[in-house]
């Protein structure tokens, strides 16, 4: 742990304080409004495009994320799970069971082939999205050479105390879906599927996303109470994607490895809120230390939530917004211009049993081109300075390459394996 | 799952045939391999309609099969139904644009194509040449006499472990019972489903504990094992020895008239796998003398013994499964092997909770292809 974490409540200015914020590397302080009378949600997300789905696509209210472990060493059973998923992802993805219509019946001796806990639910909005992890590149499936020098394991980061069971993975699958029955289902007959060739290295139940990926979104609220995600990449943001979201995009990094063209990073962490000491902090404590108002979402500089971050203006000869502030130490203004999407959501895993304290706060997600340029300078800057990480501690992580999407007919790895 | 005394049946009437070459995986349409049907290839096209071969005739001999699902969203699978009901080839999880192959040795005679959950989900395919006159198939009737005769071997050995152990409690010789306790388990638990199959006899052997309604009228091996491995004496176990050697004798007498069918095997070598990953894995199953692993071996064992006596029948229908399984057994018995210490195994307690987590891993890996084996082996007919 960082030595030099700003005290509590070391800071609190008696000046009016207006603000909102939100937990976690900065994005792109796009100040653009929701689209009024957004258009009648379609329940289903397709699964197959130029792109994986479940990065741009409107954040749904739950997920599923699971990281896993390759458990065989024989390289086409991983190829032929690969291919095997993508068929029932996109299956499940229409809101179909695996196997088809007829995939939770079948013979009464055979056990069938879908576990039928979504049948005759809607598709949800079924997103999932699948990344290779560091690990996957080593010497097992003499992919080695294969490996992008942007997917590297992440350093070491102040502010994290990581649970060695929560960290890693040779893969990773995220499903998110608007019921979290359904994207539940999709993760469970997905290890299914894999059973024998991958195993679950720990999974992560998330509801409540706390960003907002669209302008047609409202943006919701993390456990701390406050708006996150108001200045986030949107999938509406097509320049800052190409620029910093997607690999081989319009003024990113230059693309080393050709089967990620299209694709992008996925960075996960589980980040702890200390809920019951921010409980306790004060309000305007809590409003300093994210930089935004709480009811209205404003940055402290600002009146309403869109208005964009002034981290000049001074109120009494103090900064409006506080030198510690989340906001002000994630802004893109403050990181070299670095934006990143990120795709949160918040999580309970009921109770610390040392302390009795609630295990609960942000299972943040963030996507982008070239995290250890992007997410890494960030959260090495907000984990020493940022007067939130007081309240935060960092107990889960992974990194992984989210390939390009699948083509009708084609299937997740066939680019990795080529 | 077993019934005492029940004849087997004939499920097929035409005789099971010798697999030529293996099972294709799948393959996407735009595949180079994925192309159009090689010579002497049947060519079996899925739509939502139904699923048609071209041609719909060939003469007896080798014959391969390549299913291809041309856009149907419904329909993932085709089957070779042989005029006894019988599935004989089949590919499965074929998505719109997939395709996949099977090949296999033809005899003469009238079969179906079957493709579940189109509009129409029969058509009709014939082999011409000379008729066979089987009425029974024999390979499952080797895979149910053998499975039969291999019950039998164990119950008799269990017979004499169980004599020697009982005799050894008797005497009130605390040491040599605890010597004797392993090898009386190890039998019992390579048949256990069999056991489980004669009403409350499995109970009064097997029972733990936390399985008794009474703790008063617990009987069997646990309660021995109870007495000597935690209280390190053989004080009131004697009549429990008496009922076991009375109990075991009694489930002796029963297996000599049991006969079984192929779905019994593929059910029993699940039903192992399941005991061992829902006890012995756990530690639960041997709580004194932690003996689990023991038990975990002897269980995969007697799964291992029903499966391979079913593969030369599923190697016709799924050579795949059948590799897919084959395999899997020996990543199980690889990761068995390290604790392994003479006749018997490393302790329960010896291990970490990733050693137990590798171990359970395993299993289910093993667990998940075994449990498509039972509707393998079952007519189509039933369906």
């Amino acid at each position: 742990m960082s030595s030099t974490r700003p005290s509590r409540r070391g800071v609190l200015t008696g000046a009016a304080v207006l603000g909102a914020g939100g937990i976690g590397a900065g994005a792109g302080a796009l100040a653009s409004r929701p689209a009024a009378g957004s258009p009648a949600p379609a329940r289903t997300v397709a699964f197959h495009g130029d792109r994986q789905a479940g990065i741009t696509t409107p954040a749904q209210d739950s997920l599923v994320f699971a990281a896993l472990d390759v458990t065989t060493r024989r390289v086409g059973d991983l190829a032929d799970v690969l291919q095997r998923w993508s068929a029932a992802a996109a299956t499940m993805t229409t809101g179909v069971p695996v196997g088809g219509p007829g995939g939770v019946g079948g013979a009464a001796e055979e056990p069938p082939q879908d576990t039928g806990e979504a049948h005759e639910l809607p598709a949800a909005n079924l997103t999932v999205t699948l990344g290779y992890g560091p690990s996957l590149f080593d010497e097992r499936f003499g992919l080695a050479d294969r490996r992008p020098a942007a997917l590297e394991e992440l350093p070491a980061l102040p502010g994290e105390q990581l649970d060695p069971t929560k960290v890693g993975g040779d893969l990773c699958l995220q499903a998110c879906a608007d019921d979290p029955q359904v994207a539940f289902h999709a993760v469970r007959n997905l290890v299914r599927i894999g059973r024998g060739t991958v195993r679950v290295r720990w999974m992560q139940l998330g509801f409540g996303r706390t960003s907002t990926t669209s302008t047609a979104q409202s943006t919701p609220r993390n456990l701390m109470g406050f708006k996150d995600g108001t200045a986030n990449v949107r999938a509406e943001d097509t320049a800052d994607l190409e620029e910093f979201v997607w690999v081989g995009g319009r003024g990113a990094p230059a693309v080393d490895q050709e089967w990620m063209r299209g694709g992008t990073y996925l960075v996960a962490r589980r980040i702890r809120m200390l809920v019951e000491s921010w409980d306790r902090a004060p309000l305007g404590e809590q409003e300093r230390v994210i930089g935004r108002a709480k009811e209205s979402g404003a940055p402290l500089s600002g009146t309403g939530e869109f208005d964009a971050l002034d981290l000049d203006r001074t109120v009494g000869g103090k900064p409006a917004i506080d030198v510690a502030a989340h906001v002000r130490l994630a802004a893109p203004e403050t990181n070299g211009g670095v934006k990143m999407l990120r795709r949160g959501y918040s999580y309970t895993d009921g109770l610390d049993l040392a302390t009795g304290q609630l295990d609960a706060g942000l299972f943040f997600i963030v996507f982008g081109n070239d995290p250890h340029q992007q997410f890494v300078p960030v959260q090495r800057k907000l984990g020493s300075q940022d007067a939130l990480t007081e309240y935060l501690k960092h107990t889960g992580s992974g990194i992984f390459a989210c390939p390009p999407g699948v083509r009708p007919g084609g299937a997740w790895g066939a680019g990795l394996f080529s | 799952m077993i019934r005492t005394s029940r004849p087997l049946l004939a499920l097929a009437t035409a005789p099971l045939l010798l697999l030529v070459a293996c099972s294709g995986g799948s393959t996407a349409a735009d595949d180079p391999s994925g192309g159009g049907a090689a010579d002497g290839t049947v060519k079996v096209t899925l739509t939502d309609d139904g699923c048609t071969a071209e041609p719909n005739s060939v003469p007896a001999g080798p014959a391969s099969f390549e299913v291809v699902n041309s856009g149907a969203g419904a329909v993932t699978e085709a089957e070779l139904v042989n005029s006894g009901g019988r599935i004989i080839g089949e590919r499965e999880n074929l998505t719109p644009g997939l395709t996949g192959t099977f090949s296999l040795q033809l005899e003469a005679g009238e079969y179906t194509i079957q493709c579940p959950n189109a509009a129409t989900e029969t058509s009709t395919f014939t082999v011409t040449g000379s008729a066979p006159s089987s009425t029974e198939d024999p390979l499952f009737a080797a895979a149910t006499s053998g499975y039969q005769d291999y019950v039998k071997e164990q119950v008799a050995d269990l017979v004499a472990a169980t004599d020697a152990f009982a005799a050894a409690v008797e005497a009130g010789d605390v040491a040599r019972a605890k010597e004797l306790y392993g090898p009386a388990r190890a039998p019992y638990e390579r048949i256990e489903p069999v056991a489980e199959s004669f009403g409350d006899l499995d109970p009064r052997i097997d029972a733990r504990i936390a399985d008794v309604a009474d703790p008063a009228t617990w009987t069997g091996f646990h309660r021995i094992e109870q007495a000597l491995f935690e209280e390190g004496t053989t004080e009131g176990t004697a009549p429990v020895a008496r009922q076991l050697v009375a109990d075991v004798a009694q489930l002796n007498t029963l297996v000599q008239t049991t006969t079984y069918q192929p779905a019994d095997l593929a059910n029993g070598a699940s039903g192992l796998l399941d005991e061992v990953a829902n006890s012995k894995v756990t530690g639960e199953e041997e709580a004194y003398s932690h003996l689990d692993l023991l038990d975990f071996a002897a269980n995969v064992e007697g799964s291992r013994k029903a499966f391979d006596l079913l593969t030369p029948a599923l190697q016709v229908t799924d050579a795949d499964l059948v590799a897919t399984i084959q395999a899997r057994f020996e990543d199980v018995e690889d990761a068995l092997a390290p604790y392994r210490r003479g006749s018997g195994y490393a302790l329960y307690t010896e291990l970490t909770p990733e050693q137990v987590r590798d171990l359970a891993t395993a299993v289910d890996a093993l667990a998940e292809p075994l449990s498509q084996v039972s509707g393998k082996v079952v007519g189509a007919a039933d369906r």
